[in-house]
């Protein structure tokens, strides 16, 4: 019998979530890449990720969510870059949950009604943390949107049009930050054991003159949550960093759920005409400058940047050289698996243990991952959807393929009056790690700090556009009322720290800004 | 017992692929006959008692009956081969079959690719095959030759990664210009060939890349029009 947390309209809702995530997941699937490593056997960890994510996401979720709510960490995703983000936590994080619950139906460990209320939790949560996070576009996910993502509100991109440097080819700038994106790039990959949701990109925005703005963004740079990174690249001041670029005669007509781009014509540095580099953690009141006093110190930070990770990525790749097939095993399903951590570090939850622990549910599954099973039962169930229960009635026609084929399999609503099944897979949560654990401390905005005053200071913060009166202050509100003190207000925060809009309000147009030397 | 957990699917027969047809089966054959003996409700089972349901010896069990059947699986890292080589088959290479093209202007076609980006003129170097960590930490504490075009059979980014700048060029036998190695080749502006097929190369051979080849449409990848940008060798004597 259903326990009565569960209502017909939650299951409603929760089927049309799985229904999106199952088609666009797909269409990601065939379109996009292929999955490959010689380093990281890479198909079974991410298999044996789906089962973790399964296993533990829905206690860890509703632990964070108690503490703050899905949608405002939706609030505070859209004001600066936080790994919570698109590929991370938007589409990832609900997705891997669902392959996992996939997986283990196939296998007829559980049925489609067991887990309810975990898949209508973690279901819900992701809903509310989408719409907040895509508030100013209006959209739950990027190819709701046409495959584009705009998150970010006006008074931000002001500073990034009026802030950034205008570059040209071959000039130190220009080289500086084409280096140092190719060397972030190289070391995200890596420290993620070859999976790419170490970096992110969102846009395309309109900057006029034919020019798109792309905001690039890499995570986990140093010392942090992965214990593999302890003692690497430990120079480097920041964990994240996003670098604005702005291409002139380049459209970016593809932005995907994955957070990467297809662009006519195709990427070329040579289009780049300005950059600029920030910071932005769960410790900071908006996106940090980095570097960006001068077109000089912007690039001789850039270039100091470069070196550092240039290092790092000797180091860490020698370090992962020397690795275990079940090390490499365990640290890519983790980093998969933990795609949702940084909404613990957001509400001050973060425990280690949570994220980077297989899941002693799990770790009874590691005899069948060897590499042809992992490639082959991942291309079974997103690519070739050939999981026996994947197929739905011979009438039907899926969107992608228009096969009589899901990905994701639904919840019967008949859990409303049946009463065979486990409504939750439980909140034990039990598990290990064939890793060196953690010792080193936790890179923050606030300097390298140990877990617990990061979760202090977490939940201790917020961040001011997103206290009374602001939080709900939007641009529909903007459009009539930015002659007013309040908005006025509301612009300044945003203007903090900028090298040329520092408290000019809310009444700028983009006739207004200072032009930047490539926006002439 | 629950129906829903356990009857086959009315519309599904069994997965497409052989191992996991195999293997999936064998899970769910084993699941059943678990479940069965606990005599206990589906409910009361699925997670309460789930180590009865399916352990890890089951999971053993699996395995070890399709290599007692002789079976072999395709390794993809190459640590699984290094780690476990009983359990994995040894790597094989089709040749591509270009080997009988004729020599033209010195060159002799020997493979094709997709390219990554549009240069203004070809690559050509003599090749270095890099397939293992070994030689990578190799190149890494002795540096990359100068002009060195490697041949790498991982379109991931993180084999290289240490000194995949070092290369005049790529020839990557798999993934496609969307792949990680890829993205990363477009990053380092090296001049990268993906998805090649190409007939048997030694190291020291000296080929050509055609970088100046269009990259592949958006929709390449669906319609299967790649392979566009050649590859040939430097005949010497000529």
């Amino acid at each position: 019998m259903n326990t009565g947390k569960t209502s017909y309209t939650d299951l409603l809702s929760a089927n049309n979530y799985i229904r999106q995530l199952s088609d666009t997941t797909y269409w990601l699937c065939i379109t996009r890449t292929v999955q490959e490593s010689k380093l990281f056997p890479m198909n079974p960890y991410m298999l044996l990720s789906y089962l973790n994510s399964f296993y533990r996401l829905p206690t860890l979720l509703r632990e964070i969510d108690a503490a703050t709510p899905a949608e405002e960490l939706g609030d505070r995703a859209r004001e600066v870059s936080l790994k919570v983000d698109t590929v991370n936590a938007a589409w990832g994080m609900p997705s891997f949950y669902l392959i996992g619950r996939e997986m283990l139906m196939n296998w007829n460990l559980i049925g489609p009604g067991d887990a309810v209320d975990d898949v209508v939790d973690v279901l819900d949560f992701s809903r509310r943390f989408n719409l907040a996070y895509h508030r100013n576009d209006g959209h739950v996910t990027n190819k709701e949107f046409g495959d584009r993502s705009q998150f970010l509100p006006e008074r931000t991109l002001q500073v990034f049009e009026s802030d950034l440097h205008g570059v040209t080819p071959g000039d130190r700038l220009h080289t500086a930050a084409t280096k140092l994106v190719a060397q972030l790039s190289q070391y995200a990959f890596l420290a993620h054991c070859e999976c790419r949701i170490g970096l992110h990109n969102s846009g395309p925005y309109n900057f006029g003159d034919n020019r798109q703005l792309v905001v690039r963004d890499f995570f986990d740079l140093t010392e942090g949550d992965y214990p593999w990174l302890d003692g690497i690249a430990t120079q480097l001041p920041f964990a994240n960093l996003t670098i604005p670029i702005v291409f002139k005669d380049t459209n970016f007509h593809l932005m995907d759920d994955w957070a990467s781009f297809e662009a006519e014509p195709s990427y070329d540095a040579a289009n780049i005409a300005a950059v600029g580099m920030y910071t932005s953690d769960a410790l900071t009141d908006g996106y940090v400058p980095v570097g960006m006093e001068n077109a000089e110190t912007l690039a001789e930070t850039m270039e100091q940047y470069r070196e550092i990770l240039n290092e790092a990525t000797a180091d860490l790749w020698k370090r992962i050289a020397g690795w275990s097939r079940e090390q490499m095993i365990d640290a890519g399903a983790l980093v998969y698996s933990s795609v949702g951590k940084d909404f613990a570090h957001l509400a001050g939850t973060y425990r280690q243990d949570d994220w980077f622990q297989i899941d002693e549910r799990v770790q009874r599954f590691k005899p069948l991952m060897n590499d042809e099973y992992g490639r082959d039962n991942l291309g079974e169930m997103v690519g070739l959807l050939g999981f026996p229960h994947q197929k739905t009635n011979e009438y039907s026609m899926a969107r992608y393929s228009g096969l009589n084929q899901n990905m994701l399999t639904g919840i019967p609503y008949a859990v409303l009056t049946d009463d065979d099944f486990a409504p939750t897979a439980g909140d034990r949560l039990s598990g290990s790690s064939s890793l060196e654990p953690k010792t080193g401390l936790w890179t923050t905005s606030a300097g390298r700090l140990e877990i617990d005053d990061y979760n202090r200071r977490a939940r201790e913060f917020r961040p001011e556009v997103l206290t009374e009166p602001y939080r709900y202050l939007d641009e529909e509100w903007v459009k009539r009322q930015y002659p007013t003190s309040r908005a006025d207000e509301l612009y300044r925060l945003t203007q903090r720290g900028s090298r040329t809009l520092e408290g000019r309000g809310a009444g700028l147009r983009r006739a207004d800004l200072p032009s930047t030397p490539a926006g002439g | 017992m629950s129906d829903s957990a356990v009857t086959p699917p009315k519309w599904g027969t069994t997965e497409m692929l052989p191992l996991p047809s195999r293997f999936n089966s064998a899970v769910r054959e084993r699941a059943a006959r678990n479940f069965e003996a606990t005599g206990a409700a589906w409910k009361d089972v699925v997670f309460d008692r789930e180590f009865d349901l399916f352990s890890l010896d089951d999971a053993r069990a699996v395995e070890q009956e399709a290599l007692d059947s002789g079976y072999r699986f395709d390794f993809s890292a190459t640590v699984s081969l290094e780690s476990e080589p009983d359990k994995y088959k040894r790597p094989e290479r089709a040749a591509a079959g270009f080997a009988d093209g004729a020599v033209t202007d010195g060159r002799r076609q020997v493979g094709v690719g997709d390219n990554v980006i549009r240069k203004s003129e070809t690559v050509t170097g003599p090749v270095a095959l890099i397939s293992k960590v070994e030689q990578v930490m190799s190149l890494l504490a002795d540096g990359v030759p100068p002009g060195t075009i490697a041949v790498i059979d991982d379109s991931g980014g993180t084999l290289t990664a240490p000194i995949i700048e070092g290369f005049a060029g790529v020839i990557c036998l798999g993934g496609s210009v969307r792949s990680h190695l890829g993205i990363l080749a477009r990053e380092y502006d090296v001049p990268t060939l993906m998805n090649c097929r190409i007939d048997a190369l030694q190291d020291g051979d000296v080929v050509e890349i055609e970088v100046t080849a269009a990259p592949p449409a958006a929709d390449a990848y669906e319609t299967g029009d790649t392979g566009h940008a050649r590859i040939w060798t430097i005949e010497s004597g000529n």
